[in-house]
Parts: C-alpha cells; sequence; structure tokens
C-alpha cells in the first residue's frame, strides 16, 4: 500500500522528473516513459526510501539508473545513428524551423554530450543540486562531479561559440 | 592550470565556495579583465542551458505520469488539459484541475494559460478554496509589497541581502520570525536575492525575494508570516496586477506574488509547501 503522502511527493516533483529525463534522454516522449518507469520503480520501492534524505536526489537517482540501464542494454553506437537518420528524416521541417531557435541549439549541443556529463550538467545546473548532492545521485566522488561540469561546460562553450574568452580553456579542459 | 582556473571559476558560480574563497575570487575577479570574460561566458552558457529546459516545468503533465506516481495505471499518454473539468469522485490527482477553472470563472485569474496541476496539497472543494474578495485588504498589501520591491529594482529594498551565503540571510531573518526556513527555488531557476522585513496582517513577516533572468518568471516574492486564523488551502487571487497564490497551515501564511504565469505560481507553491512542510 503506497501511502497518500509519498505519493504526494512524488507528483509534487514530476515536473522537475521531466526536465531531467528531458535533458537526460533528448526527447519528449523518451522522458515521460522514463518518468514512468521510475515512478513504478519508486512505488515498489517506496520501503527502500529513508525518511530525513533528500527526495529529490533519490529520485533523481533512480531516473538515472532505469537510464543508463537502457542505454547499456542498447548497442549504443548502432541505436544512436538510427535515431539520428530518423530525426533528420521524419522532423525536417520542424528542425529546419527549430534551428533558427537559441534554446533549441542549445539543447541539441547538450544532446551531444557524453552522457555521464549530461546527467550531470542536468544535476547541477539545470536542477540546482549541490556537488555533494549530485555525487550521492550519481554515485561517484565530487572531484568527479567536478571534472564532468568542467569538460560539459567547455564542450557547451564550443559548441554554441559563446564566450570567445572561453575558447581557450575549453580547449584545455577537452584535453584532459 | 587552465582547467583549475575553470574548476575554482565553476565551482563560484554553482555557490560551492566558502566565504573565504568566495572573497578570493571576487578580489581576482576584479583585478583581471581576462577572468571576468571567462566568467561572464561560463555564466551566459549556465544561463542558456537553464533556460533551454525551463520549458518542461510549465508544461501540462501527462495524466499516465500522475496516474503512474499515484500507483494506478491509465491508458495512453493523454495530456491534462489547463481546464480540464474535474469529474466528482475521481480522486485527489484530479482535485487539482478543478480548483484553477472554477477560480478562473470567478474571475480571480488573469492570464493563466497551461501549467501544472498535477495533484499535492489540496484538499476539498474548489468552492470552498476561492476565498472571498471581502476584507482581504492584507492581499493587496502583500501585492503593494511585491510591486514596490518591483518599482524599486534590484537591492534598493532589500533589508537582508542574500551575499552568496543563504546561511547568514537566514540567521538574521530568524531572529525576527523564528524557525524561518529558506526555500530553495533554484530547481525553478530562481535565485534567493535577499529578504525584507515587511507586515502582513498586523504581524511581522519575512519577504523572500528570487530572482532570476528570465523576465517571464521573475522576480517572485513569497511572504512567510504567522497568523491565528485558521488553516486555509492554497488559493489564487489577483490584486494590482500581481498574481498570488496564498495559504495558511499550523500558524503561518504563506504568499506567493509575481507576474509570471499562474501554473508556474502553482508548481513553485507546491514546492515550496513541501519543502517547508507547510501542508
Amino acid at each position: 500500500m503506497v501511502s497518500a503522502r509519498f505519493s504526494d511527493q512524488l507528483v509534487a516533483l514530476l515536473p522537475r522528473l521531466r526536465r531531467f529525463a528531458r535533458g537526460l534522454s533528448g526527447s519528449a516522449a523518451e522522458a515521460d516513459d522514463l518518468v514512468q518507469a521510475a515512478c513504478e520503480r519508486a512505488l515498489a520501492r517506496e520501503h527502500q526510501f529513508q525518511e530525513g534524505t533528500r527526495f529529490d536526489s533519490w529520485m533523481f537517482r533512480i531516473v538515472q539508473t532505469i537510464w543508463i540501464d537502457q542505454i547499456r542494454a542498447r548497442d549504443v553506437r548502432k541505436e544512436e545513428g538510427e535515431i539520428a537518420e530518423e530525426r533528420q528524416g521524419s522532423d525536417e521541417p520542424v528542425r529546419r524551423v527549430e534551428a533558427r531557435l537559441a534554446l533549441a541549439e542549445v539543447r541539441r549541443a547538450v544532446e551531444h554530450l557524453p552522457p555521464d556529463q549530461r546527467a550531470t550538467l542536468m544535476l547541477v545546473t539545470v536542477d540546482g543540486l549541490s556537488y555533494k548532492e549530485a555525487a550521492e545521485v550519481a554515485q561517484v566522488p565530487v572531484g568527479t562531479i567536478m571534472s564532468r561540469l568542467a569538460r560539459a561546460r567547455a564542450a557547451l562553450q564550443l559548441q554554441l561559440g559563446a564566450g570567445a574568452g572561453l575558447r581557450g580553456s575549453a580547449k584545455d579542459a577537452e584535453a584532459h | 592550470m587552465q582547467k583549475r582556473i575553470d574548476d575554482t571559476l565553476i565551482a563560484y558560480l554553482d555557490g560551492e565556495l566558502d566565504a573565504d574563497e568566495r572573497r578570493l575570487v571576487e578580489e581576482w575577479l576584479q583585478s583581471d579583465p581576462a577572468a571576468q570574460e571567462r566568467m561572464a561566458g561560463l555564466a551566459a552558457t549556465a544561463s542558456l542551458v537553464r533556460s533551454a529546459y525551463d520549458d518542461v516545468l510549465n508544461e501540462p503533465v501527462p495524466e499516465r505520469l500522475i496516474a503512474a506516481a499515484r500507483g494506478a495505471t491509465a491508458g495512453g499518454a493523454e495530456i491534462v488539459p489547463f481546464k480540464a473539468k474535474a469529474k466528482p469522485g475521481i480522486g485527489v490527482a484530479r482535485r487539482w484541475l478543478g480548483l484553477p477553472a472554477a477560480a478562473a470563472l470567478a474571475g480571480l485569474l488573469v492570464g493563466g494559460g497551461a501549467g501544472y496541476y498535477g495533484g499535492g496539497f489540496l484538499g476539498g472543494s474548489p468552492q470552498k478554496a476561492i476565498e472571498t474578495v471581502a476584507d482581504n485588504n492584507w492581499l493587496d498589501n502583500a501585492a503593494g509589497d511585491y510591486k514596490l520591491l518591483v518599482s524599486a529594482g534590484d537591492t534598493a529594498m532589500i533589508d537582508v541581502p542574500a551575499t552568496g551565503d543563504t546561511r547568514e540571510a537566514l540567521q538574521k531573518i530568524s531572529q525576527t520570525l523564528p524557525q524561518v526556513r529558506l526555500p530553495n527555488l533554484k530547481p525553478w531557476g530562481l535565485n534567493f536575492h535577499g529578504a525584507r522585513l515587511v507586515v502582513l496582517q498586523g504581524r511581522p513577516a519575512a519577504q523572500l525575494v528570487y530572482t532570476t533572468d528570465n523576465k517571464a518568471i521573475g522576480p517572485l516574492g513569497l511572504i512567510i508570516g504567522s497568523s491565528k486564523q485558521p488553516d486555509l488551502q492554497p488559493t489564487f487571487g489577483r490584486r494590482q496586477d500581481v498574481n498570488l497564490l496564498y495559504w495558511r497551515h499550523q500558524g503561518r501564511s504563506y504568499v506567493l506574488a509575481g507576474q509570471t504565469d499562474i501554473g508556474y505560481l502553482w508548481g513553485i507553491a507546491n514546492d515550496v509547501a513541501w519543502q517547508l512542510d507547510a501542508i
């Protein structure tokens, strides 16, 4: 029996979970599937949530774990190639319009980041988690979070072409 | 070396440095134009990334996800429309749908638009949730406080600046209003800017101010005060072109004020209520 309080917390968190999942998957439909799977898993494992700890971090970890499981289960290279082809083929008119929008460009740039950097960027930069909290979600050391963030931001800087002063540092970051 | 510099600047932007480290970085930035430029680039990128995903927060949540979160099943991926009419007796999640629709009918809402009405701290009938406008002068005061803040610009009205250390601001506020906690609204793209001490219904209250680069959303004011009146479920109101969402819980009043979409306010209020255990 799921407690009403637990469900209420979960419902309240849905917009942020959807945003996080959107950043990970790059697709609205896939993101919602991911969130739905995470909700189902959370309800099944309600007893594992420790009161007094952050509920949002716990849910982000579930979303990220499911997402990682999914991309590991695929033949990643093949899958990404297929997805890219499908998108270009079916959504070309929409894509052309979107290409004019700076924010769509940003989302595409985020999609091109490696999965671990993308997840870290979403947790810290978009969702405002501290490095320590993000490290707990990703189950890596804080130093790794810092490193992933620096690489992600440097890569975005290069792709988006913003902030000339960063270009040097972006190259340096890539080299590490 | 360059990577280490970037790490430091990024940690500064993310609020991960302690007070001494922050001071050192600020001194360095003041004397190094190249570092300033680098910092500006990093800040711009971070702001762009946040903006790129903010719209998701304003999208209606698909009903199938609400059902999944409630442990129920729902067919397909139906989208919950803003003014969907709730059928009686279909559960807590649907009660959220009734309130905005009823409030809109009562003329209390302007510029609602699509938003998040997924579920949370509402109970009872929509009719009860809509407070009459009689003897609601205090709401005008709350709206006035917000407008005063906006018209004064930036930091002119702030009593307690955030100064990068929200704990410090919190301590100062708490001296006036014990046990006020500071809601973290960064996930909504809102940064704590500072606090003002105001009077609400004849009692001292804290007006917490949150800002964002996105003019469509911020600034946002959250007034937390004490009250002897009975609990009131979250209720929409609009005064002086300011959207308000207010409720009372266990001797405390809450008023969220802003000029943003009411759906966005609704989602934030839900988050605030959870963080402060004010449900």
